[in-house]
């Protein structure tokens, strides 16, 4: 679970990173240990890293619907007789069913939008996205990159309506649900079993090799094997990036303020005085969890490229655009918690004398504390590692981390680049320390519970 | 003796919710656990069910020691409160599914379900969907899908508390005919007084996981065996029927 929540925090373009200092040409492990000669930057290395690199959001998803199996019902089919390979046969994965094909949809998309992968790692194999990349950054052809992204933006669209019609089925199913622990070994569930343990476990180890990998490419010297330390890369980095990794940290931190705030009054009008339009609201608040990043921005850079509104540069329009594209997340953590404040608490609030505004501030808001902190994390992380969405939106000026490390990496600067990812990945794993403790200060006074990332992620 | 319980102890960390508790049951009858909740009542039955291992004492059925024989093994089946359906298969899905772990094929397993369906009264409902069929339909399900795969023992907790009253009354009825007409050994939780000195043959009741009494629901109501009982029992008038056998119980609103 610990290694999972690391992997969901990490920026994107670590396993890109640590893939070729592993494997590729003078990769440790193919070239150092193995003596091999080969040329890893082929579409198989990128259709192995994005594999990778989604797993852990839909063992997250999946994760939180695994929770939701009706723990009565695996009962009463250990109690008819089922054996455990049974009860994973007929039972638990048809449940996941709808579950299974949401993740096939989000993984499918944003692996359609991922540019950073392929154009590190693809070599001369290029995608849809890296060339729309290519087309922006390199040429600087925007109306070609704005036509492209059409091919990305019609069948996220598509898919988009089916998710929503998947997500309908999924939180419809009765959720009568008890929970239980599920005293289920997965060794005694025959060949399936054993097959999911041995994927499991490699998928760990690999996991632990890339992290360690990331980490010791930050603090040895290039190509150096066996390694000799070196602090070189770090004193780089510190001399000539900190500006870069302060704007991406404070940006984030207005992001992670403004978007809670702006998620709760959100959720508040849309939900709580089911105002006209509400599911039309929602849905364009959820739009952004499956569109592309590419998409999303030059979208932002078409609309705001004139005057009054011309914004393009300025740092304003960056964090708007990662103010929006977190959004989706944000609200749905919001309503998951708003539904948990009865509505009688309100009415009484109102019948007692309180007018609209108090209701909120005094019945909703303190309610709603451990919400905040999850919002808060999430729009942070989110925007400490989001790169697709404001690509084309940064200017030298406003350089961000990410991008610092997508730049570092894509010249060849391991080093550099694994340093601007450690920093990423400390900051992170600490403001989510930080605001775990809080939420478990607070659970102490007995603020009633909000769901984790896992409830909330299903978008 | 059919079904025995030896001196079943069961503690959850410091908490001893089984002490020494022991009955016994003959072949054919219906036996009620009574008590308020955390009694132990449930637990018993997870115990007799498979799903706990007792700390001591043994279960014994038809002669066999079933002690440490995990749920899926033990010819023991369970109609649970929530009833554990299975959302995704259909009625008739759900009703012969245990059939399959005994050597059914295919065709004769859903002959077999259409009967125990028909017995139930849900005779054209086999393809409906659990969604689809009310809370009572799904009630006669989950107890089809554990008689279909005759079980030695059917054990239910508290099967009717998510019925409403009038609904409540004929379940009880009807359990009561199947039950006789199968001749299968029952062991039914409950918290309902009513419900117990209706349905069963012989009753318990368990307080603080101790056992306080246990004897025909007749033989309770006439001589509670101390205060604890007869208060939990409340204030109530009973009809008999000619034979000696409780009839009805009519509650006094306001005891």
């Amino acid at each position: 679970m610990a290694l999972l929540i690391i992997i969901m925090v990490s920026p994107p373009f670590v396993s890109s990173l640590a893939y070729i200092q592993l494997y590729g040409r003078r990769g440790w492990i193919t070239y150092k240990l193995l003596h091999l000669d080969w040329m890893p930057y082929n579409r198989w290395g990128i259709i192995l890293m994005q594999a990778i690199s989604f797993t852990p959001l839909n063992t997250l998803l999946l994760n939180g619907l695994l929770n939701k199996v009706d723990f009565v019902a695996i009962k009463s089919a250990r109690d008819l007789g089922a054996k455990a390979s049974h009860i994973l046969k007929d039972i638990i994965i048809p449940s996941l069913k709808p579950g299974v094909l949401v993740c096939l949809l989000l993984t499918f998309v944003r692996s359609l939008a991922d540019y950073g992968t392929p154009a590190i790692i693809g070599g001369r194999y290029r995608t849809l996205a890296s060339e729309i990349y290519i087309q922006f950054m390199g040429a600087g052809n925007l109306e070609k990159a704005a036509a492209m992204n059409m091919c990305l933006f019609i069948p996220s669209i598509i898919f988009f309506f089916i998710y929503r019609a998947m997500m309908k089925k999924i939180n419809s199913s009765p959720s009568q649900a008890q929970e239980g622990t599920l005293n289920l070994r997965m060794h005694k569930c025959g060949p399936i079993g054993y097959g999911v343990l041995g994927v499991s476990i490699i998928y760990v180890i690999v996991m632990v090799l890339q992290y360690a990998t990331i980490f010791l490419t930050a603090i040895t010297r290039k190509g150096s094997f066996p390694f000799k330390f070196t602090t070189e890369y770090i004193q780089q980095v510190f001399n000539y990036n900190t500006a870069t990794l302060y704007r991406s940290v404070i940006y984030s931190l207005i992001v992670a303020v403004v978007g809670t705030l702006f998620a709760m009054f959100f959720t508040y009008y849309v939900e709580r005085q089911k105002i006209r339009l509400s599911s039309v609201f929602d849905c364009i608040a959820t739009l952004p969890y499956m569109i592309p990043g590419t998409c999303f921005g030059i979208g932002f850079i078409l609309a705001f490229n004139h005057s009054p509104l011309k914004l393009t540069g300025t740092a304003i329009i960056l964090i708007v655009c990662m103010l929006f594209k977190q959004l989706p997340t944000t609200t749905k953590i919001c309503a998951a918690s708003m539904s948990q404040i009865s509505k009688a608490q309100e009415y009484s609030a109102r019948d007692l004398g309180a007018g609209r505004l108090r209701v909120i501030w005094n019945i909703i808001l303190p309610n709603m504390k451990p919400a905040f902190l999850t919002c808060f994390t999430y729009g942070f992380t989110s925007s400490m590692t989001m790169a697709g969405a404001i690509l084309f939106l940064v200017a030298p000026k406003t350089l961000l981390a990410v991008f610092k490390l997508f730049d570092a990496t894509y010249t060849g600067e391991y080093g550099v680049a694994a340093v601007v990812a450690s920093i990423i990945i400390i900051v992170v794993l600490a403001v989510e320390g930080l605001t775990y403790i809080l939420t478990s200060l607070w659970e102490k006074k007995h603020v009633p519970g909000t769901g984790t990332y896992q409830k909330n992620l299903w978008g | 003796m059919y079904l025995e319980l030896e001196h079943i102890r069961k503690t959850f960390g410091d908490k001893v919710v089984i002490d020494d508790l022991s009955f016994s049951l003959e072949k054919g009858k219906l036996l009620c656990i009574l008590g308020s909740s955390g009694c132990g009542k449930s637990t018993t039955l997870n115990i007799i069910g498979g799903f706990l291992t007792p700390d001591s004492g043994r279960v014994i059925l038809d002669g066999e020691d079933i002690t440490n024989i995990p749920p899926e093994f033990r010819p023991v089946t369970t109609v649970f409160q929530s009833y554990g359906l299975f959302p995704h298969m259909t009625v008739i899905q759900n009703v012969i599914y245990g059939l399959k772990f005994r050597g059914y094929d295919k065709k004769t397993a859903i002959e077999k379900g259409k009967r125990y369906l028909e017995m139930v009264g849900l005779k054209d409902y086999e393809n409906a969907h659990i969604s689809e069929i009310s809370g009572g339909q799904q009630q006669r399900v989950a107890l089809a899908r554990a008689l279909i795969v005759e079980p030695k023992l059917c054990l239910l907790d508290e099967p009717f508390s998510n019925l409403d009253a009038a609904l409540r009354v004929k379940m009880r009825l009807e359990l009561k005919r199947l039950q006789e007409e199968l001749g299968i050994t029952m062991v039914f939780v409950t918290h309902d007084q009513e419900e117990t000195l209706i349905l069963a043959d012989y009753m318990t009741i368990m307080n603080e996981g101790k056992l306080v009494q246990m004897d025909t629901p007749e033989n309770v109501y006439k001589n509670s065996s101390n205060e604890f009982v007869s208060e939990f029992l409340g204030l109530k008038d009973i009809i008999w029927s000619e034979d000696g056998k409780i009839m009805k119980v009519v509650r006094y609103a306001n005891p």
